[in-house]
């Protein structure tokens, strides 16, 4: 089983399965069939996985676990929704829409990189709880800063036409998002991350400037949320601070990152997309207990399959291998176990072998 | 004075009312085996703390290499070439060996460009032939987090080494590790300074160990300087072995050379 696991076909299964759902994603829009609140429905997919990519950068891959990440988010959408409406620009002009969600983009970046320099100070629930603070502090400013955000209002963005497009452009940056992270996991950049990850202190006993490292990638993973909160104002044609800055953006990173396997690069991609359906299926279906359900599963994966889905397939944590041999008996895990059940669980087949070869002889 | 390659002046380091380490002059010189002993609390850890600047210092003055780090980043010490291990094994449990050892490369010469890079060839032969050199290569691919406390060990030693020191700072790298693994790390660690010329200052519990290897010993009590001499010096010195054992070993002992912290710790431990 682990063989099969490890195999070069297995990864091959993996990669044409992925390219296939990738065809059908690209194949889709062009069916007659597929209305405009499907695509809707799907970019919003697109963008809560592109949430958890980002989100998985910083949380999963250099540890620091980010409860405040839709602020980039919001701050994304506010500066695309301020420069594109005529009232508040202050050129009387409204700027287009490309350039100024590059400018919200670059400006989140940028802000996550003063923020993060301070914040990234701290460390674990420390550096969580700060960027909740942030997060709330930032709501609360856009709301009472009228003049240029409209404040509690909101603003209203010039309505536009082409779903299929943005359609498009997301599928797009969220397969460059996924290539590009699949490339930093295998730089010594990316292999740095995880050193600071694992033992900060260590790390930079051993050399890696462990500040920069981890502001640059906080910096990429604002601005990259900023963009798509960018995207997204423009499609939703409104915002005020309710809906732009919302805390269950960063659970949903959290909670798809973590049911798809926290630090890896499949992860995020994986999980909050089965999150995602998961919800659909559970709200059409069991309206009333659709969060309970949701819940009860989450917590299983948590306890059961702590390295999510992409970990069962994973041979060196609790995967589908140390599963399988735990119900049907067969191969050993001994590398590769790592918790103390498993190597008893080991011992005790190790014996009944043992027993058997006694027995025969 | 071009001999020294650590000095390190008047260093005073306190945690609220407690002076660890109370205005500490210690110097190594280039090539050097400096032991650092002292009974537990006397502030050896911290030292070694304040000396690779993982802690602020409260007074002093820190060269290294003719560079003031004093004030520097942990990393830019890293960079000059001053490494060490940890009391508390810092290895990267997740990883396997040789991940860990990757993970260690002498990142003072990685460009910006090469950051974004994968791993050279070169790291890993290096890599290969340290975890040969300390014996892993059973264990290459496994989990650091899977070794026993001594294979740790010399997993830590073997990553403070990936980055070509000039000077490492060893803190008990033979606690928990068995008697036959430590004579072997013994060996290596000769075979270190005598070959390549790095310098090592260790902090260490077992005597002998220290008795050994070390040119010249540090005898720390309370965080202050309480002797510095020769193995010989002070394994002999009165001082020493009351810090070590109170006045009942001056007055019990008799004369000559029983007295020495070896011949003590031995009957103790």
């Amino acid at each position: 089983m682990r063989r099969l696991v490890e195999s070069k076909a297995f990864r091959r299964v993996a990669v044409m399965l992925s390219l296939a759902v990738l065809a059908w994603l690209v194949v889709l829009p062009l069916r007659e069939s597929t209305t405009n609140s499907t695509l809707f429905s799907l970019t919003l997919m697109l963008t809560t996985i592109a949430i958890s990519i980002n989100w998985n950068l910083t949380g999963g891959f250099t540890g620091y676990v980010d409860f405040g990440h839709a602020v980039w988010f919001g701050i994304g959408a506010y500066v695309t929704a301020i420069l594109m409406t005529k009232q508040t620009s202050g050129l009387g002009i409204g700027w287009p829409a490309f350039p100024a969600i590059v400018l919200g983009a670059l400006i989140a970046g940028g802000m996550a990189a003063v923020i993060g320099k301070a914040t990234m100070r701290l460390k674990g629930p420390y550096f969580s709880i700060a960027m909740l603070g942030t997060f709330v502090a930032v709501r609360e400013i856009v709301r009472v800063a009228s003049p240029l955000t409209g404040g509690g209002v909101g603003l209203t963005l010039p309505p536009y036409l082409n779903r299929q497009l943005f359609y498009y452009i997301e599928l797009g940056l969220v397969v460059a998002l996924i290539c590009f992270t699949w490339w930093l996991r295998r730089t010594r950049f990316g292999s740095a991350l995880i050193a600071v990850r694992e033992d900060e202190v260590g790390a930079e006993m051993r050399g890696i400037n462990a500040t920069r490292l981890k502001v640059t990638v906080f910096s990429f993973a604002g601005g990259s949320t900023g963009l798509f909160g960018g995207l997204w104002a423009f499609q939703n044609t409104f915002v005020d601070p309710d809906i732009a800055f919302v805390e269950s953006r960063t659970i949903d990173a959290v909670m798809g990152t973590m049911l798809g396997g926290i630090g890896t690069v499949a992860g995020p991609v994986v999980g909050s997309a089965a999150l995602y359906w998961l919800r659909e299926v559970l709200w059409a279906n069991f309206l009333d207990y659709h969060l309970i359900i949701q819940g009860l599963l989450l917590i299983m994966i948590v306890l059961y399959v702590p390295k999510g889905i992409v970990g069962l397939f994973d041979p060196r944590s609790t995967s589908i291998v140390t599963l399988w041999s735990r119900w049907f008996g067969g191969e050993s895990v001994d590398a590769y176990g790592s918790s103390e059940d498993l190597v008893q669980m080991n011992d005790s087949a190790d014996s009944t072998n043992d027993h058997k070869t006694e027995v025969t002889s | 004075m071009s001999g020294h390659l650590l000095v390190a002046n008047g260093i005073s380091k306190r945690f609220g009312g407690l002076v660890a380490v109370d205005d500490v002059s210690i110097h190594v010189n280039k090539g050097e085996m400096v032991g650092l002993i002292g009974p537990n609390g006397s502030g050896k850890t911290t030292l070694f703390d304040c000396l690779s600047r993982v802690q602020e210092i409260d007074q002093g003055k820190i060269e290294f290499d003719g560079v003031d780090i004093t004030k520097k980043r942990p990393h830019l010490v890293a960079h000059l070439g001053l490494s060490r291990t940890f009391q508390v094994i810092r290895v990267y449990r997740e990883l396997t060996v040789l991940e860990n050892m990757e993970l260690s490369l002498q990142w003072g010469k990685v460009s910006t460009a090469k950051l974004f890079q994968k791993p050279d060839s070169s790291t890993r032969d290096k890599a290969d032939q340290l975890i040969d050199f300390l014996l892993l290569s059973r264990l290459r691919n496994e989990q650091a987090g899977t070794l026993s406390g001594g294979q740790r060990r010399l997993l830590e030693i073997g990553m403070s080494l990936m980055s070509d020191p000039k000077l490492v700072l060893l803190d008990e790298a033979t606690s928990g590790v068995n008697p036959a693994l430590v004579e072997e790390i013994k060996v290596r660690l000769q075979i270190l300074n005598q070959e390549q010329g790095v310098a090592f200052l260790l902090v260490e519990h077992d005597v002998r160990f220290v008795k050994d290897l070390c040119d010249r010993v540090v005898v720390l009590n309370y965080g202050a300087l309480l002797a510095e001499g020769s193995p010989q010096e002070i394994m002999e010195n009165k001082d020493v072995i009351e810090a070590y054992f109170g006045d009942d070993g001056e007055t019990d002992a008799p004369e000559g050379n029983d007295t020495t912290v070896e011949a003590k710790s031995e009957g103790v431990i």
